[in-house]
């Protein structure tokens, strides 16, 4: 596996607005036109920041990815993901900045 | 023959913006209030243009193309990660010194890629926009050069080569005709974990070590930092205390002043500002 393709990805989707609206729509179909393997395709439609970063991403692209494109946008949402933490209600993100 | 006027290190926190109530008051007016003192002082300087030294978050520049420094030598606007209270606008420049300055370099020994028009993001927006448009709305006319370091995405340049390419700012100045002063800013740092786990994490000691190499012009302490060292103390936000090399290249046997500091996590970083005097 290679991070350049993902981070290619990743890119796009943080700031080609057509790119980010297909992933939306048809995340399956946008990412079968990538040299992406299967476990690189589950992070994306996994929203699996943790797992891209210890592939090698880098974290300014999964926290723009996150921040574009996740179903909860919020950067507590990110963190708790980016930590394996369980959803815990809402709180504020500079609350959970300073845990 | 130009000359460099002065110099600012400061840090370019888009958390500011988008949570600008998240720290106590006494640290949101003492931030916000530094980048008014730094408008004050650079308007002293009566600068004609400035350069300001920012990195790429991977979002003017993507995989296909990822340019150890860049120069725009054009039209520039931003930012074009626009958020709450910081709106695209133009930018006024200074183009002829930024085409003398990457051609200067392109017969010296530095292969500036250029921007003939570019829309930058925050890291050389904010600066922009809380110092140098004070002192234009004032009424001194003040062209920016934006400029581009590769220290948020790898291969990251060097920090030796960070401090050559400030000298190489500064040779381009002295040597370009006219009278232009030019104040550089190093924008960016200090230590702070962009998208990691540890994001919020601030570590002072490093933010202070940082600003006394800066305050005691110390060009070797900071060329001696490693990039492991860096992002194990700093995170991979510290890998911007590069704009800050560049800036102390530029200005030589300076000495530093810090105009304000504070670690805020709720703003994810260490946040300071420090003037250098030529």
């Amino acid at each position: 596996m290679s991070r350049n393709v993902l981070e290619l990805v990743l890119h796009r989707l943080c700031v080609d607005r057509t790119v980010k609206q297909r992933f939306k729509e048809d995340s399956v179909g946008l990412l079968a036109r990538y040299d992406l393997t299967e476990a690189e395709r589950a992070m994306l439609t996994g929203f699996d920041v943790a797992a891209m970063q210890q592939h090698g991403a880098n974290p300014m692209l999964t926290f723009g990815f996150w921040s574009e494109n996740a179903p909860d946008r919020h950067p507590a949402a990110y963190m708790r993901a980016l930590r394996g933490e369980a959803e815990s209600g809402t709180y504020a993100f500079s609350a959970v900045l300073k845990r | 023959m130009g000359r460099i006027a002065g110099g600012f290190l400061v840090p370019h926190d888009p958390v500011m913006f988008v949570e600008p109530e998240a720290p106590p008051p006494d640290i949101r007016e003492r931030i916000w209030g530094a980048f008014r003192t730094c408008a004050d002082r650079l308007a002293a300087l009566e600068a004609t243009s400035v350069v300001i030294v920012g990195a790429d978050h991977y979002y003017n520049f993507g995989t296909g193309c990822l340019p150890q420094y860049l120069i725009g030598t054009g039209d520039v606007e931003g930012p074009l990660d626009v958020m709450p209270g910081l709106k695209r606008q133009v930018i006024p420049t200074s183009q002829p010194l930024a085409n003398f300055i990457a051609s200067h370099g392109h017969e010296h020994g530095f292969d500036w890629a250029v921007a003939r028009a570019i829309s930058v993001d925050h890291a050389v927006a904010i600066p922009d926009r809380l110092i140098v448009d004070p002192v234009r709305v004032s009424g001194q006319r003040i062209g920016t050069v934006p400029v581009y370091i590769a220290a948020g995405v790898d291969p990251y340049l060097s920090m030796r080569r960070s401090i050559e390419l400030g000298a190489a700012i500064r040779a381009a100045v002295e040597a370009m005709p006219g009278d232009e002063r030019v104040v550089v800013i190093g924008s960016g740092g200090l230590s702070h974990w962009v998208g990691m786990p540890q994001m919020g994490r601030v570590n002072e000691a490093f933010d202070r070590e940082i600003m006394d190499h800066a305050c005691t012009g110390n060009l070797g302490a900071m060329r001696e930092l490693s990039d492991a060292y860096i992002l194990e103390h700093g995170g991979n936000g510290g890998m911007e205390v590069r704009q800050w090399a560049v800036a102390m290249g530029a200005m030589p046997g300076a000495r530093g002043e810090i105009i304000e500091y504070a670690p805020v996590p709720e703003w994810v970083t260490g946040l300071g500002f420090v003037q250098l005097f030529a």
